[in-house]
């Protein structure tokens, strides 16, 4: 029970500090962390791919662009107010996640990861060509936000709340069978496979679950940013969802929303102080991957040994009698095995 | 057929310059199950470096640029390579995809430093840079250069892998490194070289093509992404695949550009859907085993 528990409560605490920032912080300060919060739907989204399916998408800054686009057209053209563009940025990111998955899911290990390259830089070609629809290169930019929204207080507290009602569906999803048979296919799909798990359907499932996520953070974008522009589609900004992941954590499921704070607030940072942040931050990603592969919630895990791959690899002592037992129905083997398998 | 004419040439000269850049990338997966993010930035620094050289000077200059740019980028190569590369080709392709992407950045931030935003022209020397008419179609003489370099490079690759032992060592290098060591074989310096003349390659493409593009920041990442449609197509370490792919690539852009000039772009990644559906791992590929 601790296990499942545990990480809600960590959710709460940082719930309760972010609404308490939004009510002392100045409106700069505050639209910094309102991006940073957005950011972290993106990357705990790009997570559930990522860390818990195994698979690497250098592509899902497509989906958060459809998102940001969805209220941006959807405005321009159809005048939608933000309300019908947040509600069909989903479904929108979830048919093209449906449509790109269905291809790229062919795929395994590299070639996935380019493939998903590839089609964000689709995406961004475009946006950036056609021209009368999407406004080319300039992108979408006007008044597109309710008054309630456009003001900073509010549209903060607002994303804070759509961003921590879709983080806890998330958590759902990741503790529930299917988040369980995702990890089993990442440590073993031969082994799930000979089970009769559907692999390539359960991967394609969250595969789309992570693009209407994603989608869902890039309508949120529009909030701070008012604005939908090609950048938000280029896989340099898919990039540096995986950047997120990877510094905050892949095995720990608020790890990445970690990560996609300490990158805002270390993007603010530099910029201010030094023209060179790109060179930083690839520095930074550099050494991550040479040295320190556990991100900052290994730091954070107290022993951080005992604790790698918390709740992924290894259910908490308490907890292993329920969970490791149905993982253990579904994988053939114990989480040990696996553990070691891993090492 | 002057159309005819002129479109073969053109799709020839772009696919030339995808497959130069695109051997290096696949060159160095096949020997060491790389990928390298941070390819494009070695041909982007080919580019820049002629840029530097050349100058204004046309003529001598120019292919002494192009020999230098094509060989600093092979230092860069052997640098990057003993600073970071050898560390990382046993760890997992999310640890390599992050590491390229860190240098990457890095290099395009240095970039940035040394050369500025502005985009830079080269002028082509006196004796390739006019136009060549062959049945009535007119085309840029220095389009045929680039299939050239393209002929040289693909045949010389296909000695070298083929035809000499060293080829054979590269190639072994993955399949079976701890008997090329046995056999007394410096696999490091090996996997350096190769590495090296990875980006060499890339570099040699950046400088080749300068004459026919604004060289400009922005280059690396849009090069990166066709040389990885390329390989996808192809199949990843296969210089033949390359080939093919590069001509795959060129021809789809052409008639994207002939068929819906607004829509062009898209047609490449058409073409990579269309393949990747009927064959997975590529043209000329090998499906991948688990690690």
């Amino acid at each position: 029970v601790t296990a499942v528990w545990r990480p809600l409560a960590g959710l709460a605490v940082l719930a309760a500090v972010l609404t308490g920032l939004g009510f002392t912080l100045g409106a700069s300060s505050l639209l910094t962390l309102n991006e940073a919060v957005g950011l972290a739907l993106f990357a705990v989204a790009t997570n559930l791919l990522v860390g818990y399916g195994g698979l690497v998408s250098f592509g899902q800054a497509v989906f958060y662009g459809i998102g940001a686009y969805t209220v941006a057209l959807g405005w321009e053209h159809l005048q939608w107010s933000y309300w019908e563009g947040l509600a069909a940025a989903p479904v929108l990111g979830g048919v093209a996640a449906l449509v790109i998955g269905l291809i790229a899911l062919r795929a395994r290990f590299l070639y996935f990861a380019l493939l998903t390259l590839a089609f964000s830089q689709l995406a961004y070609e475009i946006a950036e060509n056609q021209y009368h629809f999407t406004g080319g290169a300039n992108g979408v930019f006007g008044a597109m936000l309710p008054p309630s929204l456009a003001q900073p207080r509010t549209g903060y507290f607002f994303v804070l709340a759509v961003t921590a009602g879709c983080l806890a569906i998330l958590w759902k999803v990741t503790a529930s069978p299917f988040g369980l048979t995702l990890r089993s296919i990442r440590e073993n799909r031969q082994r799930a496979e000979a089970l009769g798990v559907n692999v390539f359907g359960h991967e394609l499932i969250a595969f789309v679950t992570s693009g209407m996520f994603c989608s869902v953070a890039g309508a949120l974008f529009v909030i701070y940013s008012q604005s939908a522009y090609p950048e938000l589609l280029d896989w340099t900004q898919s990039g540096y969802a995986v950047f997120m992941v990877v510094i905050g954590g892949m095995f720990t499921f608020l790890g990445p929303a970690l990560g996609a704070l300490v990158y805002t607030l270390g993007q603010q940072y530099l910029v201010a102080h030094t023209t060179q942040w790109q060179l930083i931050l690839g520095a930074v990603l550099v050494l991550i991957a040479l040295f320190w592969s556990d991100g900052l919630a290994g730091l954070f895990g107290l022993a951080g040994r005992r604790l790698r791959r918390p709740g992924l690899a290894r259910p908490s002592a308490a907890d292993r009698g329920a969970d490791a037992g149905a993982e253990q129905e579904r994988t053939g083997r114990s989480p040990g095995v696996a553990d070691e398998a891993r090492r | 057929m002057s159309t005819f004419i002129i479109d073969t040439v053109g799709t020839l000269s772009t696919a030339g310059t995808l497959f130069i850049v695109s051997a290096g990338l696949t060159l160095v997966f096949g020997a060491m199950r790389l990928i390298n993010i941070a390819h494009g930035s070695f041909y982007m620094y080919g580019a820049f470096l002629v840029t530097t050289v050349a100058g204004a000077g046309a003529g001598l200059r120019f292919w002494l640029a192009v020999l230098t740019g094509c060989l600093a980028v092979g230092l860069i190569g052997v640098a990057v390579e003993i600073g970071v590369m050898r560390r990382i080709y046993a760890r997992e392709h999310l640890t390599q995809l992050i590491a390229t992407f860190g240098l990457f950045l890095i290099l395009a931030d240095l970039a940035l430093k040394f050369w500025g935003t502005s985009s830079r022209t080269v002028n082509a020397p006196a004796a390739v840079a006019g136009r060549l008419s062959v049945g009535g179609a007119t085309f840029p003489v220095y389009d045929l250069v680039i299939v050239g370099a393209a002929v040289v490079v693909g045949l010389g690759l296909w000695a070298l892998l083929q035809r000499s032992a060293l080829g054979w060592r590269i190639q072994a290098a993955v399949e079976d490194p701890e008997a090329l060591q046995a056999a007394g074989i410096n696999l490091r310096l090996l996997r350096t070289g190769v590495f090296a003349f990875g980006a060499a390659l890339a570099g040699l493409a950046g400088a080749v093509v300068t004459p026919q593009v604004a060289v400009a920041p922005g280059m690396d990442s849009a090069i990166i992404v066709s040389a990885f449609i390329v390989a996808i197509i192809g199949g990843l370490g296969s210089v033949a695949g390359a080939a093919l792919g590069a001509l795959i690539i060129g021809t789809a852009e052409t008639i994207g550009t002939v068929v819906a000039p607004t829509w062009a772009s898209t047609f490449i990644y058409l073409a990579m859907i269309v393949v990747l559906v009927l064959r997975p791992a590529g043209l000329l590929g090998v499906p991948e085993r688990a690690r």
